[in-house]
């Protein structure tokens, strides 16, 4: 960092008005010097010290007292004009002006000196402050588009894995559904049993498909934030024993048991998005359920929503996990779907005003407790 | 019978790759987990493995590493289209060969009969003067070939690469692999090499490239096949 110097100031701007003013005041003072005393001319003179220590510093005013000593010997101590003393009075007045205006231009320099300082100083602190300042700002700046990048990249990643899903998940059904098409075009004999169970293999593979691509559809609205729900009165049994029934092909190693009144209140929503929601929470139960375990789903009313659980007898779902399996891609153990039917479930229970969470099947697995508004019944 | 253990943890996928086999008069076990394949394969030796790399618990490569360490029975792996790097490293870790999915159940009975073919009887030049893919001869003594009895004029090199993949008809071989054999052990990645003695050769054999004796499998590897037997897709 810069430092001024502590002396300072302009000593030749000093010198030359110190003496400018030495000059002028002498001039001044020329027509009455013999109507004055001896004291008049030197105060006014001292004058010119002053000038020179305030603009000039110390050295400016020690070289304008002894020019002005020397004008006040030439100007206004008889003889005039020479440089000659002839009164002891005279001597001593010398003098005395000489060291009162050393003395003076002096401390008046010094005191102009520390002032000068000062500023300098505080210029410094001002500097140092705006340096400051500024490279907080850049730092500022350079951690939000730190931030942004991160963003970026963030979003990139989850596009990639995205299609990396998405791309999987569309193959595997694909992938049994050529097996079996390529077989039976190339006239494998099979008894009729075989041949009657990979034909269900390739329509349930198939419907796998549509399913994923109505996931699909879901997401982009999602993303598009278009999931407003088209609400109607909806009856859950009738929508779960509806959903069970298509979705005969996923249960043949499980079974599914369904409990829901007849008299539970309506669920105030979108038919075919609660639909999708069922269907993803039935399919991840199928996926996650042991063969031969029951897999559940019991709805009821509580604390003025309806409550719909679907629960199956697998691994559960870890603590540490429960959060982030509703977000998108969060694959749980062992699962191989692409991870975004939970987080479908999720946007689409909030965008009706519910909620969603996993809790512990008792004796193990995972329950999905899912919460809807009801329709508000208008008594007659 | 010939005994297949297929491991795939698609249920589906089992049921249809299983209903093929089984037509054929294979024995077929099936297994979902990466664990359960490692315990069938200790308990009960199949003849040839069908792997799937996407396992729930263990990646198949995982799987064909550990196989290897006691085992030598043969690994066709199932991968998904796209992931050539896991094909080839697959294939370093010890598999025989790769189907990508979704594939016909022609071509992997077609991969599955090659990775048997080669435990049962592996050619080796000693015994094996003549090496015959289909209708090409390679003379191993003479240094020759012969496309349908017509003599084939080829550089020592072009020579190399064709014996070498005529050794393991049917069967794919990596590109380090055919670097390392015929190049030497110094070489390993320098792939563009290849291309340009595959084509080479293709023309020399005139090739038809709508079925190719000769054929490149991208971004892992060539593979010499008899068009005529080779099944339809």
């Amino acid at each position: 960092m810069k430092r001024l110097p502590p002396t300072g100031g302009a000593p030749l701007l000093g010198i030359a008005l110190g003496v400018a003013t030495v000059v002028v005041a002498s001039g001044a003072l020329l027509p009455v010097r013999t109507h004055v005393t001896r004291a008049t001319p030197a105060l006014v003179l001292v004058l010119g010290v002053v000038v020179a220590g305030v603009v000039g510093g110390s050295l400016a005013a020690a070289l304008v007292a002894l020019v002005s000593a020397a004008a006040y010997n030439l100007v206004f101590i008889p003889p005039f004009w020479t440089f000659k003393v002839n009164v002891a009075d005279d001597w001593v007045a010398l003098a005395v002006f000489l060291v009162v205006a050393l003395a003076m231009g002096l401390l008046v320099a010094g005191q102009a000196e520390r002032r000068r300082a000062a500023e300098a100083r505080e210029a410094e602190l001002r500097a140092l402050y705006d340096h400051l300042r500024a490279m907080a700002e850049e730092r500022e700046q350079l951690a939000e588009e730190a931030t942004r990048a991160q963003v970026l990249e963030r979003v990139d990643e989850q596009r990639a894995a995205l299609l990396r899903s998405v791309s999987h998940d569309l193959r595997t059904p694909l992938a049994s559904i050529r097996a079996v098409a390529s077989d039976l075009r190339d006239g494998t004999a099979y008894d009729e049993e075989t041949r009657t169970e990979l034909l269900e293999t390739v329509c349930d593979e198939a419907e796998r498909l549509d399913r994923i691509v109505a996931n699909l559809l879901s997401l982009s609205r999602i993303e598009a934030g278009a999931l407003t729900p088209d609400r109607q009165a909806v009856a859950l049994d009738e929508l779960v024993a509806d959903r069970v029934r298509r979705l005969g092909g996923l249960f043949r190693q499980t079974r599914v048991q369904v409990d829901i009144p007849a008299d539970l209140p309506l669920v105030d929503g979108d038919y075919t998005q609660l639909d999708q929601v069922v269907t993803n929470l039935l399919e991840n139960a199928a996926r996650h359920a042991p063969p031969a375990s029951l897999v559940r789903v019991t709805a009821d009313e509580r604390n003025g929503m309806v409550e719909l659980r679907v629960s199956d007898e697998g691994i559960g779902v870890p603590d540490w996990e429960r959060r982030r399996i509703f977000e998108p891609f969060r694959k749980g153990e062992g699962s191989r779907s692409s991870g975004v039917g939970l987080a479908i479930c999720k946007a689409i229970v909030e965008a009706h005003g519910g909620t969603i969470d996993v809790d512990r099947t008792p004796g193990g697995g995972a329950t999905f407790v899912v919460s809807l508004p009801m329709r508000e019944v208008r008594t007659a | 019978m010939t005994r297949v253990l297929v491991v795939d943890d698609e249920p589906a996928l089992l049921r249809a790759v299983g209903a093929a086999l089984k037509a054929r008069d294979y024995e077929v076990a099936t297994v979902g987990t990466g664990q359960a394949a490692i315990d069938a394969i200790a308990l009960a030796p199949p003849d040839v493995v069908v792997l799937d790399l996407g396992l729930p618990d263990l990646d198949g490569i995982e799987v064909c590493r550990r196989v290897r360490e006691w085992s030598d029975v043969p690994i066709v792996v199932l991968s998904a289209e796209g992931s050539e790097a896991r094909k080839v490293l697959a294939l370093d870790q010890g598999a025989d060969d790769y189907v990508t999915k979704p594939f016909s159940t022609a071509e992997l009975l077609a991969r599955i009969r090659v990775a048997l073919r080669h435990r049962t009887h592996v050619a080796s030049p000693d015994d094996d003067a003549v090496l015959r893919v289909g209708d090409l001869a390679i003379d191993l003594a003479r240094h020759t070939v012969d496309v349908d009895g017509r003599r084939v004029d080829l550089t020592p090199k072009e020579f190399a690469f064709l014996a070498l993949l005529a050794r393991w008809p049917g069967r794919v071989l990596t590109h380090r692999t055919i670097l390392q054999e015929v190049w030497g052990p110094e070489y390993g990645s320098e792939s563009q090499y290849l291309r340009v003695y595959a084509s080479q050769l293709r023309k020399k054999l005139d090739d038809d490239p709508v079925q190719p004796r000769l054929i490149t499998e991208p971004g892992v590897g060539y593979r010499l096949v008899d068009p005529a037997a080779e099944a339809p897709d």
